[in-house]
């Protein structure tokens, strides 16, 4: 009863400031807070008790409650329970204190609320926009309930330039992103070097901001966002397809049949196979070991070929629907997957022994994009990056979900907190995704696949899911609603946190280092809006603009 | 130590030899339960709206152009291909083809448009499905009778004619 101590714990120590709370089951806690004492109540969890951040969530819920809604979530790991703190705005005063001073992971969830909902975090260290365009007129938050989901505001410039920060003195500024050569999505970085050091960095990212959470909870249905939600990431689809069901399924209280438990955590676990050998061969290719590269996806392929056996396709396996899974894992399929994963574990047994003694790579890893345990707490670091620090989280042993409790499995983890550390843990979890897949295959029993869920889900429940994804946790967090979809859906990506992580990682390093160090998390960069040519016969040079690139390439075909 | 790891790298490769397929030189054989283009069969449907309904893309419309012709559109523009609509056909009309190579510079080339006659009850007013479908052919729906001329005119070109229910969507190049 880990939840109630909790509880009656904050109403020991902040009396009357706790409103009230909900506790649904032993796992989850919902404490709503005096909007004064938001900042005190999570101070106390994040230093005294020692919890980690999750996520903030701000939700629009002027519709039923006349009020805007606050979420501050942590997670207490040993004590295996998911904690959020919740606070209501009236809508003529949305303001809250930032928590920002507190806890530093929350910056970025923080002026993401700014952005889309209007709520203004008083104190906040950088209140610049993160997720909207600078071009997109002030006032206008396309989050709120008011604003429809495809509606361009008046006034909005999209040709405006950002407006980046000052560099300091005596430093140079090299812009990285938003596209990079050696990786694919776009994300920029403007570094400030000094010589080729590295000492500090400006982020400018969501240029492929989708409105995917507008989306779903004005346009879809529940059972239509399990497939709109594995689109969130090209690597880790699954993770988010069964991190939103659950959230779901754990809002309304539903229990998926075994069976589909099972399937759930084999194909998340073949999932996590996949990335981490797709990781490790983009990993070794950005610092230019392309031996390993070719390997790993040699090495890789096999496991897309199963899976498209087992869901019909390489990627998007379309997996979960609420209370359920779609696919079967029949015996035939069993035996093949027992085999591909004899050969993958026989053959990256090889590349193990043979990466772990090259000295080349530990050159270029080891003491690099160094992520200690200071910041991986603050920062709020997650997945191997915080394994790799010696910070023993794993959501699947701390916050269980599908059929996790039911297998045995270690925690890999690692002391030196560099890039390095983070390979090693990355090519050790293979293994051990490869025992936990054995034993599901064992363990699966016969059964139904689906929940028949025979009404309608309840209304204006919370739901919290945490899903250890191969880059880290992904959190969902849902509150069900009215016309067959959800009132808020908000997705916590594990990048999300680890970006914040860069500038500190990336700090006071060679700026060699500056692509495998942000390789090592997962993510992307690199652009100038403008671009030189030379006509070589008269020698004249033309600096084209942006404007003049554009139309030549979206010229119309005669 | 580390020449030994170069060794053994080596090894690796040499024993793995050439990988690549011969991809799209010779066709490389599918998986039974592969998810590709959808395929709706129009002797099978009977015009639940089923697909409809659960499709996530929003990709099938269905509209009825007069009491007894129902109109399933597929518009194939979004298409996740994700099989929702194959799942919950009663009459499994939606196979998931085998088809995957599917680029084309005219996104209407992967729409489909079912032309679905549903026959009415007489005695409890719903639709049901035709008999055979030459015997359609003659019903109402699908012939009108020309009073004018005083002749039947036959297939439901007299309905379909016309503004689509739905424009195709055009890609904007600018």
């Amino acid at each position: 009863m880990i939840a109630r101590q909790m509880f009656e714990e904050f109403k020991a120590r902040f009396g009357p400031l706790i409103q009230r709370a909900d506790l649904p089951s032993d796992s989850r806690l919902y404490v709503f807070v005096d909007r004064s004492a938001v900042k005190y109540v999570c101070q106390h969890i994040f230093r005294e008790l020692d919890a980690r951040y999750v996520a903030s969530i701000g939700s629009d819920d002027r519709p039923f409650s006349g009020t805007f809604l606050v979420a501050h979530n942590f997670a207490f790991d040993k004590d295996h329970l998911l904690c959020s703190v919740l606070t209501q705005l009236p809508q003529d005063d949305l303001k809250i204190d930032s928590i920002t001073a507190m806890v530093p992971a929350a910056s970025w969830a923080e002026r993401e609320m700014r952005d889309l909902l209007g709520i203004e975090p008083v104190g906040h260290s950088y209140p610049k926009r993160l997720v909207l365009p600078d071009g997109w007129p002030e006032g206008k938050h396309p989050l709120r309930k008011d604003v429809p989901w495809n509606e361009v505001p008046e006034g909005y410039d999209e040709e405006r330039e950002f407006k980046f920060d000052e560099p300091p003195e005596g430093c140079m500024v090299v812009p990285f992103g938003p596209f990079h050569p050696t990786l694919d999505e776009p994300a920029h970085f403007r570094l400030y070097v000094e010589g080729e050091m590295v000492r500090g960095c400006e982020y400018r990212g969501f240029m492929v901001h989708r409105g995917i959470e507008k989306l779903a909870e004005s346009v879809m249905s529940y059972n239509d966002i399990p497939m709109l939600a594995e689109r969130i990431c090209g690597i880790c689809g699954c993770v988010h397809n069964v991190a939103y069901v659950q959230a779901v399924e754990d809002a309304a209280v539903l229990k998926p049949p075994p069976r589909a438990e099972y399937i759930r955590t084999i194909m998340l676990e073949l999932e996590r196979l996949h990335s981490h050998l797709l990781w490790t061969g983009l990993a070794c290719h950005i610092v230019g070991f392309d031996t390993l590269f070719m390997q790993s996806f040699r090495i890789r392929e096999p496991i897309m070929w199963i899976a498209e056996k087992i869901s019909g396709n390489r990627k998007t396996y379309a997996l979960c629907v609420i209370g359920g899974v779609r696919r079967d894992i029949t015996d035939e399929l069993k035996t093949e997957l027992r085999a591909v994963l004899d050969k993958l574990e026989s053959e990256w047994r090889a590349v193990v022994g043979a990466v772990s003694n090259d000295r080349n790579i530990q050159k270029r890893t080891r003491d690099v994009g160094v992520a200690d345990k200071l910041l991986v707490k603050s920062a709020g670091l997650v997945g191997p990056v915080a394994r790799a620090a010696g910070v023993d989280i794993d959501c699947r042993r701390d916050l269980p979900y599908a059929a996790y409790d039911r297998v045995d499995f270690d925690v890999i983890t690692a002391q030196s907190a560099d890039v390095w550390a983070r390979l090693v843990v990355r090519m050790k979890e293979v293994f051990e995704s490869i025992k936990i897949m054995r034993q599901c295959l064992d363990k699966m029993e016969d059964g139904p696949l689906q929940l028949e869920i025979k009404d309608e889900l309840p209304i204006g429940r919370m739901g919290l899911s945490s899903v250890e994804a191969p880059r880290g946790e992904a959190h969902h967090f849902v509150i069900t609603g009215e016309n067959n979809r959800p009132r808020r859906w908000r997705v916590r990506a594990p990048t999300y946190q680890n970006l914040q992580g860069v500038p500190a990682m990336i700090k006071d390093q060679q700026i060699a280092d500056m692509t495998i160090s942000l390789g090592s998390i997962d993510p992307c960069f690199s652009c100038t809006d403008r671009l030189e040519t030379i006509d070589l016969r008269s020698g004249e040079k033309k600096v084209w603009s942006q404007q003049e690139l554009l139309q030549m390439t979206r010229k119309k075909e005669p | 130590m580390s020449l030994l790891s170069k060794l053994e790298e080596t090894l690796i490769c040499l024993k793995a030899g050439r990988v690549t397929l011969p991809y799209p030189a010779q066709a490389q054989p599918l998986p039974e339960k592969f998810r590709g283009r959808p395929i709706f069969d129009a002797t099978k449907c009977i015009g639940c709206a089923g697909c409809a309904n659960n499709c996530p893309a929003r990709e099938i419309l269905v509209y009825d152009v007069c009491q007894e012709v129902r109109v399933l559109q597929y518009l194939g523009r979004r298409c996740t291909y994700c099989g929702r609509c194959a799942d919950v056909c009663p009459e499994k009309a939606i196979t998931m083809s085998l088809e995957f190579e599917n680029a084309t510079n005219q996104i209407g080339d992967l729409g489909q448009k079912l032309e679905l006659f549903m026959s009415t009850c007489q005695r409890c007013g719903r639709c049901f499905k035709g008999a055979a479908a030459l015997d359609e052919l003659k019903m109402k729906g699908y012939r009108s009778d020309d009073l004018e001329s005083e002749r039947w005119v036959y297939r439901a070109h007299a309905f379909l004619e016309g503004e689509p229910a739905v424009a195709d969507i055009e890609i904007e190049l600018d």
